[in-house]
């Protein structure tokens, strides 16, 4: 990082900004460019739209880092820019905007409609814009604007391109069969909140019945063992024991996002039938995670035997608050079918899931994927 | 919402990419999607190896039977033509309605294979295109069918020190028919219900996407305007209906397109 | 290539921008340019989060994670004790208390940081102090909070239930407070032939503007004062908040509003982080700043809108209203909000859910219900764009049991002209206007029968549908409207300084604040009527309480009736003022001159006012003892001739498309019929009105902020939370009517909030009405695809 460095509104900059920093705090905090606002920080607002290299992009979610060598101009480094002037006659004009915080964003996606498409109707112009909130205006000056620029045909030139080299570089392919191959990589990351459980939090249910190639007292039996139940569950360990209590902790993935919950469950047995409740929380994340499972043994023959689950379990907290819960409890899910059959392979003294293809595995997810997705949209 | 600390490195070449993260880096590219988990501290990885600059992964190829895009390669360079199209201009088409331009022009079309996010249009449309995975990793390289490459949301087969060099997807037959449609309120929403549709002389192909995990595809008999319905409503019987309703819809558009 | 001269572009583009505005002039009734474009198309605006100071540390703020808890501890990590507070270290704070006088009403009492009970996700619990953000909320991540979690009490219906769980056990319920109203009730229902009931739910929102709150707190020795700039609507009224809980005198605390990216209500509060900002800047011995980040905006701090209607309407053949019967519930969240507390929006609900109707009896009574979540602030058209909605689902109900045209059930039960002034069911004194005209014009301007013969013709999957809204809309509520309420906070006198520069110049501050409504050049515009000074030489102040006379702020569609009455008097007060001086000069008697057009004028000969300012200022020996020893300084009140607010009103007209098969909704067309009286700046009003439709088209159609089970939001970023785009706007036909107010100075009402009171109402109606046919019937906003599709469905499965 010590050779850092890139260009802002045409000067050298050579600071050395901490890796971590996102451009647009960069220019705002280390430089003092304050015009490059920050509306959302995760890419979705357009407030703090700037050019690197000509083109727009979101100095909210691009790390300065990552701007080595590029040519960063901010709103501040349009004062004299033949379209950008264009524009602010015509925003102020058209009344295209109100409290201003939008309004630098703004006029760095305008120009760039200016710039690329010169020939776009109203109706492009607003797909253009969609990426830039405003919140004041209704955008319909902004529109107008734009249209007037355009309308107007500045005689300028067209923004450069970079180039994609046209021959990727060989790289020694070895060609396998499509598919990737059975039992060769652990299904990576299979691993999620833990099973754990408190009080009456309320939760999203789930109900799987999974046929065990074992006669009933053999299932019993494991299920009344929890360091053997616990091996089952992907990224879980054991850290102590006392009675029905367990602590434990459990490493979960799903893509970047990475936790590690540390929790306490409690068993609790029946005849045939018994209780998991605890509840941990993500280290990382803070989020909370409370479950119960009650499961009860039923012999479907002599040597088949079914484990109905019910399992409710609830999040709180940061992974808790996305619309998207959809693909968290699809994990989760997916968690306790792997566990079931991790579970069966034990018990029959087959491979465990880590090491089992994919794809039947997957096939086995379907018939309890799909019941998270009522949750969805409502 | 800023993240949490970590390092950084820009890695020069594909073999100190995979060398990084072998040694625990995750790989950035864009960033558009790793991003805003990072500031948002839902993702906190200790180290980061940017591999937006290896040449390697910035190229596109492409033969009479099929086209070779480099991970890195950005969508708006897509959008704007200058990988090359496998015909009927579905490439570009594609590129140009995924989230916004700002994010198009750093997010790149491997970043959003490997990122795997259950709703992205990529995974659903290449999948649907048979496309292929080229993977590079020090102990070598491997194609992978891309119905074999996500293991789930947000997840991939990649091994750890392994990195997606490139996607070749073949070039449409004259046969060959494609019809894409997603249901959403607005540009750069993520998707309510989407399906891809392929079909040639040999290959019948329905992808749905957005169902929360990694998308469902149907092949063959089941591929087909008829047997879509039935295929899915038997794989998703606990889904609710609306979903049902609304994916069906959506295959049912896609096939229209096809058709058109 | 040419080189086009950059003045020259500049020029060519405003000309044709301009040419449909009135540019002639530059006062009352003109389309001026906003002053305040310049500063922020260069990016030099200076909002709340470019402020830095010398020293300045930043604070992270550790939030609860979950809705409802016990706090049995809070950890500070090892190493870092010096720069973790808790509530245990805030000595001296008292907690926000946001009363109200209405009788019944029960406390709640808002802790800066909580003390030992969490109510709602995303409650301030530490505060975190170091050198960067990043750095303060890697301290946050290390403070451990042991919780004694508590089942959330979420759903408002739920919360009233007998024997429902508490979110404040002293209470013995989850209200804050109960109201009821009786106008003639049982008398004006009996016997009515017709009886429709409606259940009818909106949404929790979020306000969301694009810039969030902030605060950058100083102490200053020298002065010995708090120097707190904050992003806010109200910079008097945080005072007032922020004194009472530092227990520092008013004088030792001085608040600062700079440039603010927008407010819609959301930024008139006083803040527990500003009392918290304010403590720790005084006692850590330098400054400190906190920015709000998008996700502390969406799942913790203030919510808007969520209401519960049940509603029963009598009515007669003729399609004549006869009665209303209403039980309305406000989700109100956990904590009474300072300063417009629990009940003000189901105490508004109660008074102004008749709208624009005649009817002859009225029953409501409305909760303020208390639930674990975010309390509520008043969102742009407080409660009206939820009993628009509900009154106009009804007029649509009346016309499908009579048979009457929706248009026509409206003309006949709308106020008319020839009442006005009108007094309502709920003693709301309707100013003037044309009720009814306003209706017909919108109809007009989208051509309802082409639409209707449209409708008729669709086939295949797409539907069309119409719909209609008609809605009236109090602004800039005096003395008497607030006073009842007893909240912390009544308007009295707006008042206005105007002081004549040595050079002719004039200086106006105003305790308002304008965060977008273009209050620097619209209060320019009222100054320039009344003197005539050139528009460039008059400087507005606003948004300091060092610097400007005292104002309940920004609210209520109210500054340009309150603000600009103010500045007027001011003027004229001033012109009072300059008129000796100048009839000195012209050496003729004060009442021989006028003061107009930036002179003292007497028969044809003048003096200009700059003259007259350097003659005072400059030449004080050119005038005789005894003239103007007061100065070219005034500070003037204003209260409108009668305080009961205005009453601009609005048709709407939307025509929408439905997508059956995907429940995808369209907007087709989309007319709007306004009376705001007197327009002060033709341009900034339509922009206001189109920023509102934006804004009523997200509470329709898009935005939801919606909670689970255990009170956890399901939204934390703008991808979850959904706001309206370029893409989502329709096109806009608007037409204006212009009735004076007869009480206000230039006959102007109050109309920041109208556009977006009548897209919900509108737009739920057009999507019934396309879906009518197929035995649909919507009947909570926001109208999402799913909800359209899960109607459909079971209409489907029902008929099969």
């Amino acid at each position: 990082m010590s050779d850092m460095g890139f260009t802002v509104n045409g000067k050298q900059d050579v600071h050395m900004p901490p890796a971590r920093m996102h451009l647009a705090d960069y220019l705002r905090e280390t430089l003092h460019l304050t015009g490059t606002h920050i509306g959302c920080e995760h890419g979705v607002c357009g407030a703090c739209t700037l050019l690197v290299d000509g083109e727009p992009v979101r100095s909210c979610i691009m790390f300065a880092t990552a701007c080595e060598g590029r040519d960063i101009r901010s709103i501040e480094g349009l004062e004299t820019d033949k379209v950008t002037i264009a524009l602010r006659a015509a925003f102020t004009s058209a009344h295209a905007l109100q409290c201003g915080y939008c309004t630098p964003g703004m006029l760095v996606t305008a120009r760039d409609i200016i710039l690329r498409l010169p020939d776009a109707d109203d109706a492009r112009i607003r797909l253009e814009l969609a990426g830039n909130l405003c919140r004041c205006t209704g955008y319909e000056g902004i529109v107008r604007a734009i249209r007037v620029v355009l309308d107007a045909k500045l005689d300028i030139a067209p923004p450069q391109r970079r180039m994609v080299p046209v021959a990727l570089p060989a790289a020694a392919v070895t060609p396998l069969s499509p598919g990737f191959p059975g039992g060769q990589a652990p299904i990576e990351s299979l691993e999620k909140p833990k099973s754990s459980k408190l009080a009456a939090k309320k939760g999203s249910g789930l109900v799987q019945h999974l046929r065990i190639t074992a006669p009933r007292d053999v299932l019993w039996q494991a299920m009344q063992d929890p360091v053997l139940v616990a091996s089952c569950i992907p990224g879980a360990a054991i850290t102590s024991r006392d009675g029905d209590r367990i602590t434990g902790e459990m490493a979960v993935a799903l893509g970047p996002i990475e936790g590690k919950f540390i929790g306490f469950a409690v068993i609790t047995y029946g005849d045939f039938a018994g209780t998991i409740s605890g509840e941990g929380q993500d280290r990382i994340s803070k989020t909370r995670l409370s479950a119960q499972a009650d499961f009860t043994v039923r012999p479907v023959s002599t040597i088949e035997s079914l484990l109905e689950l019910n399992i409710q379990y609830s999040l709180r907290g940061a992974l808790a608050q996305f619309a998207r819960g959809a693909v968290v409890q699809a994990f989760a899910d997916e968690i306790s079918s792997i566990v079931a059959q991790n579970l069966q392979a034990k018990l029959t003294g087959g491979q465990p899931i880590m090491a089992a293809p994919r794809l039947s595995a997957m096939r086995l997810f379907w018939a309890v994927l799909w019941r998270r997705f009522i949750n969805r949209r409502k | 919402m800023k993240p949490a600390p970590f390092t950084w490195s820009a890695a020069p070449t594909l073999d100190a990419a995979c060398g990084t993260m072998r040694a625990g880096g995750r790989a950035i590219a864009g960033g558009q999607s790793l991003g805003p988990m990072l500031n948002l501290r839902i993702a906190q990885p200790d180290r980061l190896v940017s591999i937006a600059r290896i040449s390697a992964l910035c190229g596109v190829s492409e033969t009479a039977d099929d086209v070779t895009i480099g991970a890195c390669v950005t969508h708006a360079q897509i959008e704007d033509g200058q990988a090359p199209d496998i015909g009927q201009d579905i490439l570009p088409r594609v590129a140009a309605n995924i989230a916004y331009r700002a994010v198009r022009n750093r997010g790149t079309i491997g970043g959003s294979l490997c990122h795997a996010d259950p709703a992205a249009d990529w995974v659903t449309v290449l999948l649907a295109l048979g496309a292929q995975a080229l993977t590079h990793a020090p102990s070598g390289s491997r194609i992978i069918a891309l119905d074999g490459f996500f293991t789930g949301a947000f997840r991939t087969n990649l091994t750890p020190g392994e990195v997606l060099h490139a996607i070749r997807i073949p070039r449409l037959t004259p046969d060959a028919r494609f019809g894409y449609y997603k249901i959403c309120r607005k540009p750069g929403e993520f998707a309510h219900a989407m399906a891809a549709v392929f079909i040639s002389k040999n290959i019948a192909r329905v992808v749905i996407g957005a169902l929360g995990t990694i998308p469902l595809v149907l092949m063959g008999a089941e591929a087909t305007p008829d047997g879509v319905e039935p295929a899915f409503r038997s794989r998703t019987t606990m889904l609710d209906e609306v979903t049902q309703h609304m994916q069906l819809t959506a295959v049912k558009r896609a096939f229209a397109r096809a058709a058109a | 290539m040419p080189c086009w001269n950059n003045d020259n572009i500049y020029k060519e583009l405003m000309i044709q921008v301009q040419a449909d505005l009135v540019r002639e002039k530059s006062g009352v009734g003109a389309s001026v340019l906003r002053k305040e474009d310049d500063r922020y198309m260069r990016g030099q605006g200076e909002f709340i989060a470019d402020i830095k100071r010398p020293a300045m540390q930043e604070l992270a703020f550790v939030r609860s994670p979950v809705a409802h808890a016990f706090i049995r501890g809070v950890k500070k990590p090892a190493g870092y004790e010096d720069r973790v507070f808790i509530a245990a270290d805030l000595v001296g704070v008292s907690p926000i208390t946001a009363i109200s006088a209405l009788p019944g009403f029960k406390r709640s009492s808002q802790p800066i940081l909580a003390t030992d009970k969490i109510c709602h996700v995303g409650e301030p619990i530490a505060v975190c102090v170091a050198q960067t953000r990043a750095e303060a909320e890697d301290i946050a991540a290390l403070v451990e909070l042991d919780l004694e979690e508590l089942p959330a009490i979420v759903d408002m219906r739920a919360a009233l239930q007998p024997g429902s769980l508490l979110v404040h056990e002293p209470w013995g319920d989850n209200v804050f407070l109960e109201t009821s109203v009786d106008h003639g009730f049982a008398a004006a229902a009996s016997g009515a032939p017709i009886i429709i009931s409606k259940h009818l739910r909106t949404a929790r929102q979020c306000m969301s503007p694009m810039e969030g709150r902030g605060v950058v707190a100083m102490w200053e020795p020298r002065l010995e004062q708090l120097v707190l700039h904050t992003s806010t609507q109200m910079p008097h009224i945080v005072r007032s908040g922020l004194s009472e809980c530092l227990g520092l005198p008013e004088d030792m605390v001085r608040i600062i509003a700079p440039d603010v990216g927008g407010g819609f209500g959301y930024k008139g509060i006083l803040l527990g982080e500003e009392v918290c900002a304010g403590y720790l800047a005084r006692h850590l011995g330098h400054p400190v700043r906190w920015i709000e980040d998008r996700r502390e905006q969406l799942t913790g701090n203030a919510n808007c809108r969520e209401h519960d209607y049940e509603l029963t309407a009598y009515a007669d053949h003729d399609g004549m209203l006869l009665a209303l019967d209403a039980r309305a519930i406000v989700d109100a969240g956990a904590y009474s909000l300072y300063p417009f507390s629990a009940c003000l929006e189901a105490a508004q609900i109660a008074s102004i859910l008749p709208g624009p109707y005649r009817m002859n009896g009225y029953r409501c009574i409305t909760w303020s219900a208390a639930t674990n979540k975010p309390g509520i602030l008043p969102y742009r058209g407080v409660a009206r764009a939820g009993v628009c909605y509900a009154m106009e689902v009804i007029m649509d109900a009346i016309a499908q049991e009579t048979g009457l045209p929706p248009e026509e059930v409206r003309l006949r039960n709308l106020v008319l002209p020839s009442m006005m002034p009108f007094d309502n069911i709920t003693n709301k004194h309707f100013d003037s206007g044309d009720y009814p005209e306003a209706l017909r014009r919108a109809l007009n301007a989208i051509d309802m029968p082409a639409w209707r013969a449209r409708q008729a013709a669709a086939t295949g999957t797409v539907k069309i549908g119409i719909g209609l809204a008609v809605f009236c809309e109090q602004g800039a509520h005096g003395t008497s409207v607030y006073a009842g309420w007893g909240i912390p906070m009544v308007p009295g006198f707006e008042q206005a300084s105007a002081r004549l520069t040595a050079d002719g110049g004039l200086e106006l501050r105003v305790g308002i604040q304008s965060h977008g409504q273009g209050l620097e050049t619209t209060l320019a515009q009222v100054a320039h009527e009344s003197l005539g000074l050139p528009i460039e030489r008059i400087k507005i102040t606003h948004g300091d309480t060092g610097l400007t006379p005292y104002s309940t702020g920004t609210w209520g569609s109210r500054c340009m009736v309150m603000a600009g009455g103010a500045v007027a008097t001011a003027c004229q007060d001033l012109a009072a003022r300059i008129a000796p001086i100048g009839a000195h000069l012209l050496q003729v008697a004060t009442d021989d001159v006028t003061v107009a057009h930036g002179y003292v004028s007497t028969g044809s000969r003048h003096v200009s006012i700059a003259e007259v300012a350097r003659t005072w200022y400059r030449r004080p020996q050119d005038l005789p003892d005894g003239i103007a020893h007061g100065g070219l300084e005034v500070t003037a009140g204003y209260k409108a001739k009668r305080d009961s607010g205005t009453f601009s009103y609005a048709a709407h007209a939307a025509v929408v498309s439905v997508d059956t098969e995907t429940g995808d909704i369209a907007l087709l067309d989309y007319a709007i019929c306004e009376d705001g009286g007197t327009l002060v700046n033709p341009m900034i009003v339509d922009g206001q009105l189109i920023g509102g439709i934006a804004q009523g088209i997200g509470t329709a159609l898009y935005e939801a902020m919606r909670f689970d089970d255990n009170g956890q939001p399901s939204a934390s970023t703008l991808a979850d939370y959904t706001l309206p785009g370029a893409t989502e706007m329709p096109r806009l036909r608007i037409e204006h009517m212009a009735t004076p107010s007869p009480y206000t100075v230039f006959g102007q009402k109050g109309i920041g909030e109208g556009g977006a009171i009548g897209p919900p109402a509108a737009i739920a109606n057009a999507v019934n009405d396309a879906l009518r046919p197929l035995g649909v019937e919507l009947s909570a906003l926001p109208i999402t695809p799913h909800m359209v599709m899960s109607a459909l469905l079971r209409a489907r499965r029902d008929t099969a």
